[in-house]
């Protein structure tokens, strides 16, 4: 009811001002309605009015763009900061399929210049807090893997195959106190067993204290080893020290490979020569 | 007949005569608008609201008759009755009509409403603002003026008689 009388009051103040200034409101509406009707119109006149309005609500927008317009400042800092979002996704992307690029570049030129088959794989699963560390590689019996077959990436050796499926296989790594492989200092040809106790590094066993081993010489595998072929990167001399009434020297060995950001391996498929193997069983066997 | 009816023949009467005759009157492509001395008149004898509506009426009428650029005639002879109802006074009527005032009425009118009418109507033309205020709109203005004088005359005659 109070709100009836109140539009009421409203309507009959605003037919009050109309009434008032009803010359104007007349102006008003003819002048529009003119308007309207030149509007209509289609011709250079017309068409020159229309430019030039266009200019002035342009230098208009343009100095009113001056005043900052808190809510579309408000959305185009929403829009900007997801913006920003996606890039920084898009960059981590790229950035992860860059290092994925340089790491399969490296790949790819080891496959190029190996002598031996290569069988590519993908670490699918990886332990190395264990004493008996191992990876698990997404190649088996499917693709010709057997046990004891060497794996390596583009820094150096890997490890060994101890255990097929048919798609599957685990290996070996370095870091394994069960491992051990023929090694050698490429410089002096200085010979010993690569193996790892437990700690930072990989232990070069073996080598008596005349030797020639200095700090920073190349380990690698040696043609003694039935295993593995012969001048594959293991690692480098990081430390050696002799301890008393040991004949022998104690060798730090860094390894080359990365292990805890192993993504990519090879699979040597070359098969072991069968009749050395033989032959050296048999001498054992004899002695 | 109504006051109203009576100034419709005239408009129609006086849009011809603006249309077909008034050519044989243009001096250097100047032409007097009677159309606009008839809106003052209207203005004078019945006051602001109603020379607004007739201004708007003539001026779309003769552009409907002419045909070019429908609108600013209706546009610019609003103003001019608009503008010309601000001289309005009921009891001076015959006096204003009958003097000066109405020729130095007509001029400030038609001044105005040339202003309007030609700086749109050169627009899109080689003709620049100058010019078109200056020398079409003013110059017209004067002509208009001019012409004023016949009917002041007229009504001077009429009412001093």
């Amino acid at each position: 009811m109070l709100g009836a009388s109140l539009s009421w009051l409203e309507m009959l103040r605003f037919i009050t001002i109309v009434l008032v200034f009803k010359e104007y409101v007349v102006l008003a509406l003819l002048v529009i309605l003119s308007l309207l009707i030149l509007g209509a119109n289609d011709n250079t006149q017309i068409r020159a009015i229309r430019s030039y309005t266009v200019g002035a609500v342009g230098i208009l927008q343009s100095a009113l763009s001056v005043i900052p317009n808190v809510v579309q400042l408000k959305r185009e800092n929403e829009v900007l900061h997801q913006l920003t979002v996606n890039l920084s996704d898009e960059v981590n992307r790229l950035r992860e399929a860059r290092l994925e690029n340089l790491r399969l570049r490296a790949m790819l030129g080891l496959k190029e210049h190996a002598t031996f088959t290569l069988a590519a794989a993908e670490v699918v699963g990886k332990s190395l807090h264990l004493l008996r560390n191992t990876i698990t590689v997404n190649v088996g019996e499917n693709d010709g893997v057997k046990p004891d077959m060497p794996i390596i990436s583009e820094s150096g050796l890997v490890g060994k195959i101890i255990v097929t499926s048919r798609q599957y296989s685990i290996g070996q790594l370095m870091l394994n106190k069960d491992f051990r492989a023929s090694a050698k200092i490429q410089r002096s040809r200085v010979d010993g067993i690569i193996a790892w106790d437990g700690g930072d590094y990989l232990r070069l066993q073996n080598v008596s204290k005349t030797q020639d081993v200095k700090e920073g010489d190349v380990v690698t595998t040696s043609e003694y080893s039935g295993t593995f072929p012969r001048d594959i990167k293991i690692g480098f001399v990081s430390k050696t020290s002799e301890k008393p009434g040991n004949l022998f020297l104690d060798i730090d060995v860094i390894p080359s490979v990365d292990f805890p950001s192993l993504e990519q391996v090879f699979i040597i498929t070359a098969v072991k020569d069968t009749e050395r193997v033989a032959i050296e069983k048999k001498f054992i066997r004899t002695k | 007949m109504s006051r109203h009816v009576k100034y419709v023949f005239i408009t129609i009467l006086l849009t011809v005569i603006q249309t077909q005759l008034m050519r044989l009157l243009t001096l250097e492509g100047i032409t007097p608008d009677i159309l606009t001395i008839w809106i003052v008149y209207i203005a004078l004898r019945e006051g602001q609201l109603p020379a607004t509506v007739w201004g708007f009426g003539i001026g779309l009428f003769f552009d409907l008759v002419t045909g070019n650029f429908v609108g600013l005639s209706a546009l610019t002879k609003t103003i001019c009755g608009f503008i010309a109802g601000y001289f309005y006074n009921e009891n001076k009527t015959s006096l204003t009509l009958g003097s000066y005032r109405f020729i130095v009425i007509v001029l400030i009118v038609s001044l105005i409403h040339n202003t309007v009418y030609f700086i749109i109507f050169t627009q899109g033309s080689n003709i620049g603002l100058v010019r078109a205020v200056l020398q079409l709109g003013f110059a017209t203005t004067c002509y208009t003026a001019t012409l004023t004088l016949l009917p002041m005359f007229a009504f001077a005659r009429k009412y001093i008689s």
